[in-house]
């Protein structure tokens, strides 16, 4: 049988794998690449617009990305979006990834975390924890809401126990009792941990609240 | 929305007060929309490619209302009132509809069914709040001109199961929408009004 070399034959069907924001203002899409074509190209449409666009941005996300700024950046619209492979034999188009940047907000996680343990009048200890939201999110003008979760688990567990959950507007908690020993925080998604020993985890998931 | 702390009748709650109500009850109604659509996704609309054909199929589509951060930050809060008095009203007439339609859905958990009527129930105190903000914020008479009917109950009532899921899915992908918008839109008037974008 005539056997066809492997470049000669056109690109096997890119995937989008997933489509994320950061901070409700701007998007980004990535995909898996065809393995054998030579470029990808990202179209995309709008609801309510039969026009069909490139990707304005394949640099700033980085490799098999396509970067949407606010002006591309549009809520509660849904884009129809596919990546098409090509190579000199032909291309092939992915699925198309239906996206409505309202419902892919992933914030990133919390900053400048402090503990503080303090001493009440009547000698009672207790700590103060702080936190900043994440330097992206603007939460001042209302557009994005946050809702924290605090999350404790002593050194050994395995579980994390969910606290409390806070709306955005508090980024001040006082906590009476917490676990025996001194209490570290570290951040939920870097994974950031110091070693110390007989410390408890202070995990921070953020959520946005869509 | 505003009940009179103990007991007096007519009082008269700050604007901070009524503010603070309207954006607790926007966000509950939109966690429930979220939830509801959730489920019946989950439950009913997996593999059928509902989502494609829910493009562009919302019967509010057609105000034109603030699609990002920019656009509703620059809007005048009196229309941006107007505009959430608009779409809440026009959910009134589908509301009432769902929340009897949807007890006819094939094996409908108990859970859509209470928040179809919750979210009905809520969506009218929302509108009555909105109401009494717009009264004291809006310099002339309350704009009623903003409103779009909805022709959608025969296709809640369709016998082909698929169309008629379908039209379940659209009405609930609509709603989620909209309460999210509903939602958006008051926190940022809460902060552009209340707290001079300094929330």
């Amino acid at each position: 049988s005539i056997q066809i070399p492997k470049e000669r034959l056109p690109p096997e069907k890119p995937t989008i794998i997933k489509c994320r924001s950061p901070e409700k203002e701007t998007f980004t899409c990535w995909w898996k690449p065809a393995s054998d074509s030579t470029n990808h190209t990202l179209l995309y449409s709008k609801e309510g617009e039969e026009k069909v666009y490139e990707c304005p941005d394949y640099k700033t996300a980085g490799p098999n990305s396509c970067y949407f700024d606010k002006k591309h950046t549009s809520f509660w619209t849904i884009y129809n979006i596919t990546v098409r492979a090509t190579n000199e034999m032909g291309s092939n188009v992915s699925d198309p990834h239906y996206v409505d940047v309202t419902y892919i907000v992933q914030p990133d996680p919390p900053v400048n975390i402090t503990l503080e343990l303090r001493k009440s009048i009547k000698r009672k200890p207790y700590l103060v924890l702080t936190w900043s939201p994440p330097p992206l999110a603007d939460v001042r003008s209302g557009w994005l809401t946050l809702e924290y979760e605090l999350r404790l688990k002593p050194e050994e567990g395995e579980e994390w126990e969910v606290q409390y959950q806070i709306w955005q507007f508090w980024p001040i908690l006082k906590i009476k009792v917490i676990c025996n020993s001194f209490l570290h925080a570290d951040y939920a998604y870097s994974g950031c941990m110091s070693s110390n020993n007989s410390v408890c985890f202070l995990d921070f998931r953020v959520k946005d609240m869509v | 929305l505003p009940i009179c702390p103990n007991g007096s009748v007519n009082c008269q709650l700050s604007l901070e007060e009524l503010f603070d109500r309207a954006v607790k009850l926007s966000h509950y109604i939109h966690f429930l929309s979220s939830e509801m659509f959730n489920e019946f996704d989950e439950r009913y609309a997996q593999g059928r490619g509902f989502i494609a054909k829910a493009v562009n199929s919302c019967h509010t589509a057609s105000l034109t209302t603030p699609e990002d951060k920019e656009q509703a930050q620059q809007i005048h809060h009196e229309d941006l009132l107007n505009l959430i008095l608009g779409v809440l009203r026009s959910w009134n007439d589908p509301l009432i509809h769902l929340a009897s339609e949807v007890q006819r859905i094939k094996e409908a958990p108990e859970t859509i069914l209470w928040k179809a009527v919750e979210i009905e129930e809520q969506n009218k105190r929302l509108l009555e709040g909105m109401e009494k903000i717009v009264g004291r914020v809006h310099s002339g008479e309350v704009g009623n001109d903003i409103y779009t009917p909805w022709d959608g109950l025969p296709s809640l009532q369709l016998a082909d199961e698929d169309s008629r899921l379908f039209a379940f899915y659209n009405l609930l992908h609509c709603l989620r929408r909209d309460s999210h918008k509903i939602d958006n839109y008051l926190k940022v008037l809460k902060c552009r009004l209340i707290h001079d974008n300094n929330c």
